[in-house]
């Protein structure tokens, strides 16, 4: 008997090596492990045995049932995989076809900036202020220290409404707001719409700007080039230098318009620039004591300052439009490029 | 303005080179807009003399020229010019020149015979059209003298941007003054010195004021027997070098004086003036003056006149009068040096729409302190230039003097304000190169301010100007020390960016429109008559009638933008905008709305995705989820009769019975107005009702650990009955259990009987408690069919 469960082990693992098929292996298993099979057959005839030889016989039985089950499991894993890996040869698809993608729009050029502008302050804790774009002469003008007579309104080539209304033309009114309706500190900016009669490459007659206000009992000229330089660097690359040269806005004193070194250059002349190395970005300045006033804040107890940039201007250094109008045709050719 | 370098030299002495002189008048707010060399051209071409001329051997139109250019040898030159003659100056152009039009001058051969270098014409040198012949260049120039020096050109001219606070740079002296504040270095005024006749001026003329309001100050001086023609090469030359066109000696001098002084002059011919005096005054009403621009103009009562005994001869610090201009027959000038009142020529100059060199000035506010000093200088150089005796005196009728401004500066508020420590000696250094008197008065300094600087009336004044010089280069970068205010919420701005990105993520492009409107587009949007907005607030002076109203409704300008891109073959428009209307109703409101289009196409049109065409459902879509994104769960849909829309296929969005948007398919007649070849599909939604409906609060809801089970259900109803009828009523009938329905088939055709329809729900019943037995579920899902058939006749379909 001991001969016979050796021969059944030999002749069924012989025969496991041959099986292709999972049905190959099931006739196999029922050849073996069957109501008939070989090895239940010896199995039964165990009883016949006597006591002495039923330990011994016993264990090679079931040794080898325990070996030829492993090996009929491993032949099912095997030709399993095999079986896979046909499946999933069967499978392979074709992947230079399009893929299925799922829809992206995209914010208008002049958002996606403008939100660039407004996450850089509010890390820097300024809070975003809105005002209304159609606005009065005191708020655009007046409050801002620019009189009726004043020549620097020729600066502002106003839009003004049948009703004595007009665009604004810049977003400083909001400071004015802003002041009235709150005590310092303020630390504000103020993105928006504003509007100037003008209509070629360079010019749209709406526009966007970012106002900046900060007024405290401390705030000096060398903060307004700290918060601007931080802006730019951010904004522009670390590597950005900046220059800050005096100029004239009625409603600041000092003023200053803000220099970054050229963007396309890096400040070695070129015809972005002009030759000059330095691209302005914003004008800005120390809030003038008469706009304090204009707001019953007194000038003698708090000092600030206030910058302005143009949303537009900064997009272009950036995307190179050579007729800025454009970004307001709403080309879907175009919107899809930024 | 235009300044040269050579010409700020005769007014103070300094050693920076043309790219260092702009680089610190920008830094000190004077921006140099460009630097030009215009003699840069034309270096080689020196002046020549034609010695002698032969007959060229072998040509009939040439000849040979021996020209001398000051070298130790003549130059033979072939030349074909008709006016080339022996003896006459001309422009040679040297070996290696390469002119202005890009002709590189080699020596040549023309017809066998060598040409050492060319003479040239004006247009050759692109000084000017004139291509007949040489251009004559005056005898008295030295041969060998380099063309740009000959012609004054060998010089820097420089473009300045004045800003409108600094009128006291609008000249010469000025920007000299300002070289001076950064050098340090003296001024050098011309000297002014020349001899008055016996002839006392008030026997001539006299000066009145009749509106010392508007003229604090005229002055006036007489020339007599003047003789009026061309001026001088050298004075021709400074005027056209900074761009002022020459006309004749008197005049040209009254500009030279003004670039110079910064103080504008006029010259009128004393005989034309009736009774020889002037009177300074307001116009009467309906009054008229032929001004030297030959335009007859008619004055107001606000407007300053300079008046002779009969009728105004100038319009005062604008411009002067026809009538009494100078012309070659002029003999006397009455030369007048005034200071005007700035916003009376502002106004004036604006209401009849001129500006003028002097009212430019003027209105900026001049220096009633040069009057004199400008008014001698003219008179000594029409005295030197054009002949004629000044009379002696001056005519200096001064109403309105001011004492000078002073004021008190404390050098801790300067350092304080700047965030500087700039030293009390500094500071006082700066002011007075800048030509402020300072003395030290108490703890501060009083300074006093020059006549120059109308500007300057305050210690926030004096700050800047000490800051600027000092140079902003050199002020500290610090960082706010300041507290950070804490932001007020701001509800609307979370919504808007909520909805923003889920409008992006659905693949929908922002777009930003003007806020302008075309009053007449509300036709194509078909509103009606009585539609508020219909009622635009109207722009005074409009770019154009397409653009002359503010928007009340974003919708237009998105159907423009889809016919824009149809117009351009792209079919796939799928736009929003988030903007401001203007609401004329009540204070200045600007209401913002969220609006989109979707029209064409949607999809790709690739193998994976092609294209198909939107429908009502994709509009519903995005509508649903703007809604979702701001957690408003709580609305309902009503058809509206909105004539924009389609009237079965649009639906009005209520939150708390109020509406807050609307979606829909385009009707096909704005379709139309619009070019459309097919449908749009349109939403508008006011954005303040949205913010008001949002609900960001969001709370756990417990996660059911017990399995749920999943009925299909299909009904037939009356085609009457909305597909949310049978679903609301199943969550209503089965209550708590009832996790969600979903209706996933609709369908009407065979097997469904006419004017019916089947609808296929698949309902999920879940219980936070316990494991559902089929028992439970059956008897709850019986319920539910019971429920749907008696109330609205639903028949389970097999």
């Amino acid at each position: 008997m001991k001969t016979e469960l050796h021969a059944i082990q030999a002749e069924a693992l012989a025969a496991l090596k041959d099986v292709k098929t999972p049905d190959m292996l099931e006739s196999l298993r029922i050849t073996y492990f069957g109501r008939r099979g070989k090895l239940t057959d010896v199995m039964k005839g165990m009883g016949k045995l006597s006591k002495a030889e039923r330990p011994e016989v016993g264990k090679l039985a079931n040794e080898v049932r325990t070996t030829l089950t492993a090996a009929f499991e491993e032949t099912t894993h095997t030709l399993h995989r095999q079986q896979q890996e046909q499946q999933l040869e069967r499978e392979a698809v074709d992947i230079t076809l399009p893929g299925r993608k799922p829809a992206y729009g995209k914010a208008h050029p002049v958002m996606q900036i403008l939100e660039r502008i407004e996450a850089i302050f509010r890390q820097m804790g300024f809070e975003i202020v809105t005002g209304p774009d159609v606005e009065t002469e005191y708020y655009n003008f007046d409050a801002l220290n620019t009189p009726a007579d004043h020549p620097a309104r020729d600066l502002h080539d106003t839009f003004y409404l049948t009703d004595g209304h007009l665009l604004r033309t810049h977003t400083s009114p909001v400071q004015i707001r802003a002041m009235e309706n709150q005590q310092p500190p303020v630390r504000i900016i103020v993105p928006g719409k504003c509007y100037r009669v003008d209509y070629d490459v360079s010019h749209t007659p709406m526009f966007h700007q970012v106002e900046g206000l900060l007024v405290d009992t401390h705030a000096t000229f060398s903060e307004l080039k700290g918060i601007l330089t931080a802006f730019a660097r951010q904004m522009f690359g670390d590597q950005t230098q900046m220059r800050f040269r005096p100029h004239f806005f009625p409603f600041t004193e000092p003023s200053a318009e803000v220099d970054i070194s050229c963007t396309v250059c890096q400040g070695n002349g070129c015809r972005s620039c002009g030759g000059s190395g330095w691209i302005e970005i914003l004008g800005a300045g120390a809030v003038d004591p008469a706009v304090f006033e204009a707001v019953n804040y007194d000038p003698g107890e708090v000092t600030g300052f206030a910058f302005g940039m143009g949303v537009e201007r900064i997009a272009n250094l950036q995307f190179r439009i050579p007729d800025i109008r454009t970004f307001y045709e709403n080309d879907l050719r175009f919107l899809r490029q930024f | 303005m235009n300044v040269t370098l050579n010409w700020l030299k005769n007014y103070i002495d300094f050693e920076l080179s043309a790219s260092e002189l702009a680089d610190r008048l920008t830094m000190l707010g004077i921006e140099v807009e460009s630097v030009k060399h215009p003699g840069a051209e034309l270096e080689g071409v020196v002046v020549g003399c034609v010695n002698t001329i032969k007959p060229h051997p072998n040509a009939d139109k040439l000849v040979l020229c021996q020209v001398d250019i000051g070298k130790t040898e003549e130059l033979q030159i072939v030349c074909g010019a008709p006016n080339v003659r022996e003896g006459m100056h001309a422009p040679v152009a040297t070996i290696g020149a390469t002119l202005p039009i890009g002709l590189t001058i080699k020596r040549a051969k023309l017809r066998g015979e060598t040409s050492h270098g060319m003479l040239c014409s004006e247009k050759e040198l692109a000084l000017s059209e004139d291509a007949a012949g040489l251009m004559e260049l005056s005898t008295d120039i030295p041969v060998g003298t380099s063309l740009p020096t000959a012609l004054g050109l060998d010089d820097t001219v420089f473009e300045l941007e004045i800003t409108p606070n600094r009128p006291d740079c609008l000249s010469l002296i000025g920007v000299a003054r300002e070289i001076r504040a950064e050098t340090g270095n003296p001024l050098k005024l011309p000297h002014v010195d020349f001899n008055e006749d016996e002839t006392d001026i008030r026997e001539i003329t006299s000066v009145t004021i009749e509106a010392p309001d508007l003229c604090p100050r005229y002055a006036a001086r007489v020339i007599r027997g003047v003789k009026v023609g061309q001026s001088p090469a050298w004075l021709q030359q400074r005027l056209e070098s900074v761009g002022i066109g020459v006309i004749n000696n008197i005049v040209d001098i009254t500009n030279f004086v003004l670039m110079e002084y910064g103080q504008p002059l006029h010259a009128f011919d004393c005989h034309k003036l009736a009774e020889n005096r002037i009177i300074v005054r307001r116009a009467t009403a309906g009054e008229n003056i032929t001004t030297l621009d030959e335009m007859d103009r008619e004055l107001t009562s606000d407007m300053l006149v300079i008046a002779d005994a009969e009728k105004p001869v100038a319009l005062a610090g604008v411009m002067g009068g026809y009538d009494s201009e100078i012309t070659e027959t002029t003999s006397d000038v009455l030369l007048e040096s005034a200071y005007f009142n700035p916003s009376s020529i502002r106004a004036t100059a604006k209401a009849l729409g001129m500006s003028t060199e002097a009212s430019y000035r003027f209105e900026r506010g001049a220096d009633p302190g040069i009057v004199l000093a400008a008014l001698n200088r003219a008179a000594q150089l029409i005295t030197e230039l054009a002949g004629g005796s000044t009379c002696k005196g001056i005519v200096d009728v001064y109403p309105g003097q001011q004492p000078l401004t002073e004021i008190q500066l404390r050098p801790e508020r300067v350092n304080f304000v700047l965030g500087t420590e700039i030293e009390t000696v500094t500071m006082v250094e700066i002011l007075k190169r800048l030509g402020f008197d300072v003395e030290t008065s108490g703890r501060g300094q009083r300074v006093t301010v020059p006549t120059f600087r109308s500007d300057i009336t305050r210690e926030i004044d004096l700050i800047e100007e000490i800051a600027r010089v000092y140079g902003y280069d050199n002020i500290p970068t610090t960082l706010p020390k300041g507290d950070i205010p804490v932001p007020a919420p701001n509800p609307s701005a979370a919504v808007r960016k909520c909805i923003k990105h889920s409008l992006l993520a659905a693949g929908m492009m922002e777009a930003i429109n003007y806020s302008f409107c075309d009053p007449n587009c509300f036709d194509k949007i078909r509103l009606t008559a009585d539609d508020p907005r219909r009622e635009v607030l109207k722009l005074q002076n409009p770019l154009s009638p397409e653009m002359s109203g503010l928007r009340t409704t974003l919708l237009p300008s998105l159907l423009e933008n889809a016919q824009h891109n149809r117009n351009h073959q792209i079919d796939t428009i799928a736009l929003f905008e988030i903007g401001n209307v203007f609401i004329r109703k009540g204070a200045e409101k600007e209401p913002e709305r969220v609006t989109g289009i979707l029209a064409g196409q949607v999809g790709e049109g690739v193998y994976s995705n092609p294209y198909r065409e939107p429908d009502f459902y994709d509009i519903k879509g995005l509508v649903e989820r703007i809604l979702e994104v701001c957690g408003i769960v709580d609305y309902t849909l009503e058809k509206t009769d909105a004539p924009t829309f389609h009237p079965g296929r649009n639906a009005a969005v209520l939150s708390n019975n109020k509406r807050i948007g609307i979606f829909g398919e385009a009707h096909p007649e704005v379709l139309e107005n619009y070019d459309l070849p097919y449908k749009a599909y349109l939403f508008d939604f006011d954005m303040e009702a949205l913010t008001d409906a949002a609900i960001f609060a969001k709370c756990f809801e417990p996660i059911s650990v017990y399995p749920k089970v999943e009925r299909d259900l299909a009904i037939v109803v009356d085609q009457a009955v909305l597909s949310d009828m049978p679903t609301e009523l199943i969550y209503k009938t089965g209550g708590e259990l009832v996790e969600s329905v979903r209706l996933f088939d609709v369908y009407e055709g065979e097997q469904v009987p006419e004017g019916k329809k089947s609808l296929a729900y698949a309902i999920t019943y879940h219980s936070a408690t316990e494991t559902l037995t089929d028992k439970a579920v059956n008897a709850l899902h019986s319920k539910v069919v019971k429920h749907l058939n008696q109330e609205l006749g639903a028949e389970l379909r097999m």
